[in-house]
């Protein structure tokens, strides 16, 4: 119990931060409207294979968005060195990485909320109740990632090499759940019956329940010392 | 006395890749007790603070705390440690109210907003609740930090130059309540650059020299300080 | 001078004192790698009958094949040993992981390069987006981050744990990336290729061609692994001696 005590602490303190500051959402939202302007220039959509670009362009913005954005809340820790503080105390580092996991997955979904809104307007889609098939793939991809980068951004943020690290180490990580997510989300836009997605949702299941575990057995490795 | 000591090196030794850091530490204190390790910058001091805190593996030799492995200390253990770090380990985007709270939220303290209210009463910042830690000078940063490392009723507290960059009523602050934890039964190792003495306390002095610890001031002064030397 | 390590202390001194240079068996493995490779040589080009239809390139598969297989052991001996590692703190696990991911890399490498050989005639195009392909690419990158890691940062306990941990969820998420990367090939419009390079072994001379090959490969990624391996271990006795040393030198100016 107390366990989760810890757990909703250190969510709630992150949230409380992001309210006052909102460097993460506001990064992610910035980096995914540029990366979406980026795109539109670089693709010219053509509306034959509208709902596969735009899908694509979600996921790309997601991917290299949330590579900067995303662990915000993981590397504030080393500020005045709340790292240590946080491993000196009591809490189980799977409770701190679960924390850290839920803070970049909450931050990455509110931006990502926008940045469908901003692909919908750019690629001349249409607002209606077929936008919500898109949630399941770009909420489990979201859980995905955050796992993901919460772990590696841990190992990264410790280096010299720092930012410069984390996409060469989760890019090629995220691949399988990048494949699916992409397949999914063109297969909801396109209006694509739902079985055309479940397999690809299979995936991505599969992968976020791979490396939330890995995740949270592996954390404590990244946070210790010499 | 009977009683196990809460600290206790065996041959400590760290070195960070060539480089030794401490040698052959022996170091033992029982509850109830205070230590001082006397050095200079680079001594050694801090890096031996942290491996009693966990936060370090020794590099050869044994560390144990509440009589664990220092690397494989249960929680309930690892509860009973207090760290005042050279860094505050403080969020500077959050109160000071917060802080606190959030720490003894972190420890399973009960009434987290009753501990952080009574202990920042007594580091004399309850009128800077409400402030954010970003705007507080290092002296007051320092008492935040101090009542952060004790508000959950530790058992072997370790701080890293208490008395630095404090004016003198944070020395009297900071001093009486070393004093207190020590009383209410904690063992307290602590570091200074120079001798050092907390009013009403008997400190068990340590000098530290690259990485080497020795009883203050030689055997013939049985390494104890008592007083302010030259004050 | 008391050197008791504790269980699970990241510098192990009496783990250093167990490297003893390039073992005895070295020079062995590299005498069987060379009458193996020219063995397998042989078999390719002289004793293996050509493939029906794809000819004479189809010959680079006894190569294609068993270095595929050699960067996959290795890769799993890289998360094998981090596991090790991480359990036990022995900085001999994380030699062995690293000098593994090191040549499995460029037996990764020889993969792609001969598969690129192995595309053009076929398919027609240096690169195509085949399953097997793309998975190996996905692989090279994988382990082209953990080598980027090991470089960038510096050569500390805590980097090995890194190392560790990248080790083992690279490996774990290589079965998730090869289903995924096949049904997205096979859901894909067909630009490909039904025909696949490697089934259909009908004559038993190609059967045993490739598994002569494959132990060539085997013993050849046995022998490099020895030698690498050896001198990761030299190198981690070194620093110790280095680290005794100062800590010597550091004593004598006690007095």
């Amino acid at each position: 119990m107390r366990a989760m005590g810890a757990f909703a602490a250190i969510l709630r303190k992150d949230l409380r931060l992001e309210l006052r500051s909102g460097q993460s959402t506001v990064a992610l939202f910035a980096l995914s409207l540029l990366i979406l302007v980026v795109l539109v220039f670089t693709l010219s959509p053509d509306p034959a294979n509208r709902a596969e670009a735009s899908a694509g362009a979600l996921w790309v913005a997601m991917v290299f968005a949330g590579m900067l954005g995303a662990t915000r809340a993981l590397l504030a820790e080393n500020e005045n060195g709340c790292m240590r503080a946080l491993a000196t105390s009591p809490i189980d580092p799977a409770m701190l990485y679960a924390a850290k996991l839920a803070a970049a997955f909450i931050f990455m979904t509110v931006a990502e909320g926008a940045a469908v809104i901003l692909v919908v307007l750019f690629f001349n889609l249409e607002f209606g109740p077929e936008l919500l098939r898109l949630a399941p793939p770009v909420v489990l991809g979201t859980l995905g990632f955050s796992a993901l980068a919460t772990l590696l951004a841990a190992i990264s943020g410790r280096t010299r090499a720092g930012d410069l690290l984390l996409p060469l180490l989760a890019v090629p990580m995220f691949v399988p759940a990048l494949i699916a997510g992409v397949k999914a989300s063109a297969a909801a836009l396109s209006g694509a019956e739902l079985s055309a997605m479940t397999r690809w949702l299979g995936v991505l299941v599969a992968f976020d329940v791979l490396f939330v575990t890995l995740g949270g057995l592996l954390f404590e490795h990244v946070i210790g010392e010499d | 006395m009977m009683t196990a000591p809460v600290v206790e090196t065996h041959a400590l030794g760290k070195s960070f890749g060539e480089t030794p850091v401490l040698r052959d530490v022996n170091l033992k204190l029982y509850a109830g007790r205070a230590a001082i390790l006397i050095g200079g910058n680079g001594a050694g001091k801090s890096t031996l603070l942290r491996i009693l805190a966990g936060l370090g593996r020794p590099t050869t030799g044994r560390v144990t705390i509440f009589g664990e492995d220092s690397l494989s200390l249960s929680h309930q253990n690892r509860r009973r440690i207090g760290m005042l770090s050279h860094q505050s380990w403080l969020y500077p985007n959050l109160t000071a109210g917060e802080n606190l709270e959030f720490y003894a939220t972190l420890y399973g303290v009960a009434h987290p907003e009753a501990v952080a209210d009574r202990w920042l009463d007594r580091v004399g910042l309850l009128s800077f609740r409400r402030e954010r830690v970003r705007a507080f000078s290092r002296g007051m940063e320092q008492r935040l930090s101090l009542a952060r490392a004790v508000l959950a009723q530790p058992m072997l507290l370790l701080l890293d130059e208490p008395f630095a960059a404090l004016d003198p009523d944070g020395v009297a602050i900071v001093g009486g309540m070393v004093r207190e934890q020590v009383e209410r039964g904690c063992a307290v190792v602590m570091t200074a650059h120079g001798p050092t003495a907390v009013e009403g306390l008997e400190l068990e002095a340590y000098s530290v020299v690259r990485g080497r610890l020795a009883p203050y001031g030689g055997e013939r002064r049985g390494g104890r300080l008592r007083s302010i030397p030259g004050r | 001078m008391a050197a008791s390590s504790s269980r699970g202390s990241a510098v192990n001194p009496s783990g250093a004192k167990k490297a003893r240079g390039v073992p005895a068996l070295a020079p062995w493995l590299g005498v069987a790698t060379l009458a193996l490779m020219v063995a397998s040589l042989f078999m390719v080009f002289e004793y293996v009958p050509t493939e029906a239809e794809q000819g004479i390139v189809q010959r680079i598969f006894y190569f294609h094949v068993p270095c595929a297989w050699v960067a996959f052991a290795a890769f799993g001996l890289v998360a094998i040993s981090g596991a090790f590692y991480l359990w036990l703190g022995d900085q001999i696990w994380d030699d062995l992981g690293y000098a593994s991911a090191e040549i499995g890399m460029v037996f990764c490498t020889l993969v792609l390069i001969t598969g690129s050989l192995w595309a053009k005639p076929i398919w027609g195009a240096w690169w195509t987006w085949d399953s097997r392909l793309t998975t190996t690419f996905i692989l090279w990158l994988l382990y082209g981050g953990y080598l980027m890691l090991r470089a960038m940062a510096d050569d500390t306990p805590e980097v090995a744990r890194f190392g560790a941990v990248v080790g083992i969820v690279a490996a774990l998420d290589v079965p998730v990336i090869i289903v995924s990367v096949r049904l997205w090939r096979t859901i894909h419009p067909a630009v490909l290729v039904t025909r696949q390079g490697g089934h259909g072994l009908e004559d038993p001379r190609m059967v045993a061609t490739l598994l002569v090959a494959t132990v060539a490969f085997t013993v050849m990624f046995a022998w490099l692994l020895m030698l690498r391996f050896a001198q990761l271990r030299l190198r981690t006795r070194m620093k110790e001696l280095r680290r005794q040393l100062a800590l010597a030198e550091a004593s004598a100016g006690d007095l």
